[in-house]
Formats: C-alpha cells, structure tokens, sequence
C-alpha cells in the first residue's frame, strides 16, 4: 500500500490485478510493509557510504545488480504474453507468490528507473524515448535480445541515477530510492536479489470417498510441513468449507488426540475424511488462505513462524525476524440449515 | 496535546460485532454445499440498520435466485441466496455502497 503511494504509475498496479485474479494477494497484503522496512533499513545503512559515489562502486553497483535484475527483466518480459500466469496456475500449490514479492520490488524498481530516466533525463541524457521503442518489440521469440537489451538499459539507467552528482540540479526522490537499492543490493546479495526461495508445498491429495464425502489423504503430512498442529488446520478448514467431519466426534477426538499425544510424527494412514465434494483446487484454495493467515510471519513473509495460545490469544511468532502479533481466531459464523429440517426435529424431540 | 486521538478508537472492532462504529465490521460470505451440486451463500455482517428484505429481493432479482432472509440468535438477520452468488453478492454489495470492498471477506473454497 506504501507503494502505491509513492508510485503513480500502471506497471506495478496491473501486475497486482493480475496477482489478485488468482486469489492468493499476499504480497497486497504484506508485501509493501517490509519493503519500506527494508529500504529505510538499507537507508541507514546507505547513509555512511553515501558521500563517495567515485566511478567505481557506481560501475560495480551496475554489474551487482545485474543478475538480480536479468531475472526481474525475465519476469517482466514473461509477464507480457500472459506465460507466467499460465505456469502459475499449473504448478498445485507452489506459493511462488510467497517468495516473488522480492523480484516484485525490483521489477517495480526497474520500471521506477525507466520512469525516473523518462522524467528528469531530458535535459541531460536523451535515451528516454529510444529506451521506449525498445521495450515494445518484447515478445516471445525475441527474449534473448530482449533480455540484453534489457541489460544495457539497466546499466544505462544506473548510470542515469547518478547523473545529478555532476551537475548543480537537486536529486530526485526516484534517484535516490533507486540508489538505495542498488547499495542494498551491493552490500548483501542474497537478501534482495533474493534466491527467491520457491515455497513448494506439496499438492493435498484429494479423493471422493462415496458421492458425498471427501478425503484428504496427506492432511497430516501438510500439517507437519506447516508446522501446525493439525486441531488448528482442521478447524480452519471446517470453518471455511462450512461442513463437518463425516466421522463420530469420538473418533476425531481421538484421532486429534493421537496426534497431539505424538506430537508431529504421525504415522499410518492418517487421512481426514470431510463431508461434501471438494476438488483439490477448492482445498488448496482453503488450504493458502490458511498459509496466508497463519503460517507466514505478517511483516517478513517468513514461514519459519510458530504458532502460540496465551490467555484464548493466538500469537504468530516469527522465528526468522522475531516479530509477534494477534492473529484472529477461527470462527465458523452462520452455517445455514441445510439438511432436512424434519430429521433434526426427530433427532432432538 | 491531551487528546490522545481515542475517539476513532473503537475497542471492539475486532470482535466482529456491530458495537460502535459499523464501518469496521466485516461482512462475511460464505458458501454451504447442499445435496447435490447445490450451494447456499450465506451473507452475515451486514449493518442491521438497513432493511434486510429489501436487499434481498434487489439481490433475488439482479442475479435471478431465490433467496431468504433469516433472523439468528448471534449474527443477527442474515440474507441466504440460493445458488453460488459469492462474487455477484459481492460485486452488488460494492456497486449499491452498502459496503467497501476490503470490509467484505469471502469465505469458503
């Protein structure tokens, strides 16, 4: 959302559309706080080195950066004949949006440097409508040369970012963020240009058992990549899905005791079995909500989190950056009557 | 300096129950699987100060449905739409201004 605000322009924005179609916004929800964090933290840590921007460290920033944005500039140009979104809705259940938020800073960042060449390069370099003719041949066969062309542009707008140190004029907001990158990315490679680590969850095995009911056989195996205990995954899924177990509550009981009992290693063939008809899309659907909501830490994105009840509260605490906050309780809300009102009358008279 | 800005504070947002400011409530629409392929929406949340029948049947008639409004102990009147109407709600419940989109949140699969 902070972006938004410092950004006026579409690329960004049509990429989130994009994202949002597939129902999965988390870099909408938490992509942007940590980037702020992160530039202001790369601002602080910018700041000592700032006053020498020799000829040097600006080449080296170039050839740093690059990598990092060779993949940006392969995701833009993907992005442009609709490839990713494709890939993206083969692959079951990889949260590839989890760790792309990176490259989404960068792709923005990029195109926050072509514009920031667009505006204030006029007086003093001329490549800005050159650079345009450029980016539009972009297309499936000429990625390649599209990608050097690529390259070349970001070194030259690398450059461009520096441009305000010779002459007397003021730097620019746009300058000076990209410069923020650029050191931060100098400084610590792997943070921004970001392996971007693939958070592949395994696809939930779904299967109709009967016409009416549904089992979800690697539950407990998902459970335990997730770091959950599986009362609390159940709970959520029974609650958005609006139904109940098609077992006696004995049995889950018994079935959530086991499980609690053991603590993680669960073993046999622990499969939940779920009234009503689900495909595997509709429970991976449920099943990322649930990884949005309370698996990955809510200002770093992590998934190196626990979960903690204190006082009826469930905390998220994050391993990796140590943050901690509430997060909501699950609830199932209405749920409609849906079976025969006759039979629940002779159930309880 | 002594106001601490706790007007706009409302304690209760959270708790999901329309105490105070209604703004902050969120209007939950949900989906219920019948026998069949049949599904239920369920919309519960909204501000009960508007006339419940009559969104309902503005609603009944925009996507074609039959529809009903229920009264529950806990959630108070809650309008049921036969039929997966979750996006169409939705996009009716923004279009009239009867909710903001980040106030609504969809549930089910």
């Amino acid at each position: 959302m902070a972006e938004e605000d410092i950004l006026p322009f579409d690329p960004t924005m049509k990429k989130k559309k994009k994202k949002k179609k597939t129902g999965f916004d988390l870099e909408a929800a938490m992509g942007e706080p940590t980037e702020d964090s992160g530039s202001s933290a790369a601002a602080a840590d910018g700041q000592p080195s700032a006053p020498a921007p020799e000829e040097e460290p600006e080449e080296k920033t170039a050839s740093e950066a690059q990598p990092a944005q060779e993949k940006v500039t392969d995701d833009f140009s993907l992005d442009f004949s609709n490839m990713k979104k494709k890939k993206k809705k083969k692959k079951p259940l990889d949260l590839d949006e989890l760790g792309e938020a990176l490259p989404d800073a960068g792709d923005s960042e990029t195109t926050q440097s072509s514009a920031a060449t667009e505006d204030f390069s006029v007086d003093d370099l001329n490549f800005s409508n050159m650079k345009k003719k450029k980016r539009k041949p972009v297309n499936l066969d000429a990625l390649d040369d599209a990608q050097d062309e690529d390259n070349e542009e970001q070194t030259d707008s690398v450059g461009a970012h520096n441009a305000w140190i010779g002459s007397d004029r003021d730097y620019t907001y746009d300058e000076l963020l990209k410069r923020v990158f650029d050191i931060m990315r100098e400084k610590n490679p792997d943070m921004v240009a970001g392996e971007k680590k693939k958070f592949v969850m395994r696809p939930p095995q779904v299967l109709r058992v009967g016409t009416r009911k549904t089992s979800f056989a690697n539950f407990a195996d998902i459970c335990r990549l997730l770091h959950r205990q599986p009362k609390h995954v159940l709970a959520f899924l029974l609650a958005e899905l609006g139904t109940r177990l098609h077992r006696q509550p004995k049995h889950v009981l018994a079935f959530l005791l086991a499980e609690l009992g053991t603590s993680g290693s669960v073993d046999g063939n622990n499969q939940l079995i779920i009234r009503g008809k689900y495909t595997q899309k509709q429970i991976e659907n449920v099943l990322r909500r649930y990884i949005k909501e309370y698996v990955t830490c809510h200002t770093c994105r992590s998934r190196d989190t626990l979960l903690q009840k204190e006082t009826r509260l469930f905390f998220l605490q994050c391993e990796t950056c140590g943050s901690r906050c509430s997060v909501a309780g699950i609830k199932a809300g209405f749920q409609a009557v849906t079976s025969k009102r006759a039979a629940i009358r002779a159930k309880t008279a | 300096m002594t106001d601490l800005g706790i007007k706009n504070f409302d304690p209760f947002a959270d708790t999901n129950e329309s105490v105070g400011n209604a703004q902050e409530t969120l209007i939950h629409i949900r989906i219920q699987q019948r026998n069949g392929r049949k599904t239920l929406t369920t919309v519960q949340g909204l501000d009960q100060k508007y006339d419940f029948k009559k969104i309902a049947k503005a609603a009944k008639k925009e996507f074609a449905c039959n529809g009903t409004v229920v009264e529950h102990p806990e959630y108070g009147e809650v309008i049921q739409l036969q039929g997966d109407q979750r996006e169409n709600i939705r996009g009716f419940l923004i279009k009239v201004g009867l909710a903001s989109q980040s106030q609504i949140k969809l549930h089910g699969f």
